[in-house]
């Protein structure tokens, strides 16, 4: 088993419009394996997201050193390359589900393939088989308002996984969702790491950290303790 | 996906290409007044020798109308004292005009007549239709015969001018036996069409129909373009001479050249066409401004939805261009719209007194350009400012 991510001292700080510094990641060390299911945790402002955030290359660290996958991407900021990892290797899913308003399931889902250069028929039936397997077959012309929360996770999921990404990354998946449906969604993410994908996931929710391989607590901007619930093979 | 954003809210995309609209409109207008000028002034000069230099009475310049100063002492006979003296003149002619009654039957109406020396008609490029020219012997004469203009002919005798010959008409109450009838000219000079003139020998409009009242023109006509400032020039110095006009006196005759009479025709209607563009750039500068403050808060209103697409993989270059993309089909659509408009009022704007504008494909082309290029330039900048949005901040905003 080799580490997909890897991290060494990484900081990151915000600048509030007046010059303000404020230090959120101060010093995170932290590895994680290939096929792993990992959640993070931790206080209200602790820097869950921001992390969540860095691994999936929307920020860019301070200072520290970022591995991805055996790259060395910490000063890595051509827009063009972190573009593409961000769309070949990760997939995204939110508390507030994000989707495009004014599109159908169908293209919210198809999406990703645009931007990885499929043709519109290649990406609409990879689409298609993704919302069949999750069970939204009869709502794909339907658009996020005419959804239940539930069905507009599982869209975006769906929409997450179009281009067979490596690394899911959740930031509170089950935020926004009762506990029947939350439960509902981690069995799909369960179903997803035994298909191989890692999965890292933001959580406040104990009930839904159990589905974890690990869970990685969060204070002040460091790690304070890596807590094992399963033994991974 | 362009197309989509902006059907999503028709009445804002409408009022955004409002100023697209009628910018390319005006284009298309302008473009039509251009060239129909243009074509107008081709037509009125498309006969006219550009070697061709005329001399009338008067003096002080150009410009004016054809009156002749007492003073002025051009006759006839300048023609040959000039072409005798030149050196850079191929042939020189005399008409005396002015107006005059004209009737047969019930027609009777203020023609203009012109007296006509010998090659006057080769000089102006006017072609026989019908019976005969004066032979030099009738040049010369006081005869009362007489050859009619294309349009003077039609109205008297109807389309089938042939007929025309042989009749009598009245000339200033007088009979004249028409001997010919001339082919359509078009050309309009400073005096008169020549389609609606009749035409006289010489001396029989100025003894027997005109008098003193008649305005005399010399046309000669230059060896070569190349030579013509040269040939003015010695036209000017022979006829002052032969006026005996002191070195300090004023010239009592006026002289232009075809070539620079057509060039200034041009240029006024290029004046008027850059003033007309000038318009009509203002108007797209203004419908471009129209676009870009809508593309602003459409980037405003999206910015949750670009950082969504950031996140699932857009470059800024996507992002850039799917905001370019709209902005362009803005002011595509408002062009196309716009070019419908144009091309619709033409036949309406040329029911009006003194307009004359023409179909043409420049303008649509033109007017295409213009308005694709308003998009991709008032609608960069915005676009810009999307494709920089920081993909966090986009995705929590609200
Ligand atoms: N753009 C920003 N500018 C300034 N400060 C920020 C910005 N984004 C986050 N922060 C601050 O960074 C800290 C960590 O934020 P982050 O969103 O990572 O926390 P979190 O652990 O995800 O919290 P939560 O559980 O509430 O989502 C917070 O104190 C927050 O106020
Ligand atoms: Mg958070």
């Amino acid at each position: 088993m080799s580490s997909i991510i890897q991290m060494d001292g990484v900081q990151k700080s915000y600048f509030l419009s007046n010059g303000e510094k404020i230090p959120v990641l101060r010093g995170i060390d932290l590895e994680i394996q290939e096929n792993e299911f990992v959640v993070l945790m931790g206080e209200s402002g602790s820097g869950k997201s921001t992390l969540l955030n860095i691994i999936g290359c929307l920020h860019s660290v301070d200072s520290g050193k970022y591995v991805l996958g055996g790259q060395d991407i910490t000063s890595l900021r051509d827009d063009t390359s972190l573009a593409t990892i961000r769309n070949k290797m990760m997939g995204f899913i939110f508390q507030q589900f994000h989707l495009i308003q004014k599109m159908t399931a169908l293209k919210n889902v198809a999406l990703p393939g645009f931007y990885n250069g499929m043709s519109v028929s290649q990406r609409e039936s990879k689409a298609r088989q993704i919302l069949t397997e999750i069970g939204l077959s009869d709502r794909m012309g339907h658009k996020p308002s005419e959804l239940s929360g539930g069905q507009q996770q599982r869209v975006s999921i769906a929409r997450a996984l179009l281009n067979d990404p490596e690394i899911i990354l959740a930031d509170e998946p089950t935020g926004a969702l009762d506990s029947k449906t939350g439960i509902e969604v981690m069995e799909l993410f369960t179903e997803f790491r035994k298909r191989g994908k890692t999965i890292i996931m933001v959580t406040h929710t104990p009930e839904v950290a159990k589905y974890a391989d690990r869970i990685i607590f969060l204070k002040d901007g460091k790690v304070v303790n890596h807590n094992y619930y399963h033994v991974s093979p | 996906m362009a197309f989509d954003a902006l059907m999503a809210n028709k009445m804002r995309t409408l009022l955004s290409m409002l100023g697209v609209i009628i910018g390319v409109s005006t284009v298309i207008a302008v473009v039509g007044i251009g060239i129909g000028a243009q074509e107008k002034i081709n037509e009125q000069y498309k006969n006219m020798s550009v070697e061709s230099i005329l001399v009338m009475g008067g003096g002080g310049g150009g410009g004016g109308g054809g009156r002749q100063t007492a003073s002025s002492k051009l006759k006839a006979g300048d023609v040959e004292v000039v072409m005798s003296d030149s050196e850079n003149l191929r042939s020189g002619t005399a008409s005396y005009s002015g107006n005059t009654e004209v009737s047969f039957g019930k027609f009777s109406e203020s023609k203009s007549v012109i007296g006509v020396q010998n090659s006057f008609f080769s000089a102006v490029n006017l072609q026989l239709s019908t019976g005969e020219l004066f032979t030099s012997q009738q040049y010369g004469s006081r005869d009362r015969i007489v050859i009619l203009g294309d349009t003077i002919a039609k109205d008297l005798f109807g389309a089938e001018v042939s007929s025309a010959v042989g009749q009598i008409v009245s000339v200033s109450g007088k009979k004249f036996q028409v001997i010919g009838v001339l082919a359509k000219n078009g050309v309009s000079s400073r005096l008169a069409s020549y389609d609606d003139s009749v035409f006289v020998p010489y001396l029989t409009a100025e003894k027997s129909i005109l008098g003193s009242k008649g305005r005399i023109m010399l046309i000669f006509l230059a060896n070569s373009v190349s030579v013509l400032p040269t040939a003015m020039e010695e036209i000017s110095g022979i006829l002052r001479e032969h006026h005996k006009l002191k070195s300090t006196a004023e010239d009592d005759f006026r002289m232009f050249d075809a070539g620079s009479m057509v060039s200034s025709a041009q240029s006024s209607a290029q004046t008027l066409t850059i003033l007309l563009t000038a318009v009509a750039t203002i108007v797209l500068i203004v419908s471009g401004i129209g676009i870009m403050n809508v593309m602003f808060v459409t980037v405003v209103e999206r910015t949750k939805e670009i950082g969504i697409l950031k996140a699932i993989g857009a470059k800024k270059g996507d992002i850039l261009l799917q905001f370019l993309l709209e902005a362009m089909m803005l002011s595509l659509l408002g062009g196309s719209i716009g070019i419908a408009v144009g091309e619709s009022a033409i036949p309406l704007l040329n029911k009006l007194e003194g307009w004359y504008l023409v179909y043409s494909t420049t303008g649509v082309i033109i007017a295409f350009v213009f308005s694709v290029s308003v998009g991709i330039f008032f609608g960069f900048y915005p676009a810009l400012k999307a494709s920089r949005l920081d993909p966090v901040d986009a995705l929590r905003s609200e």
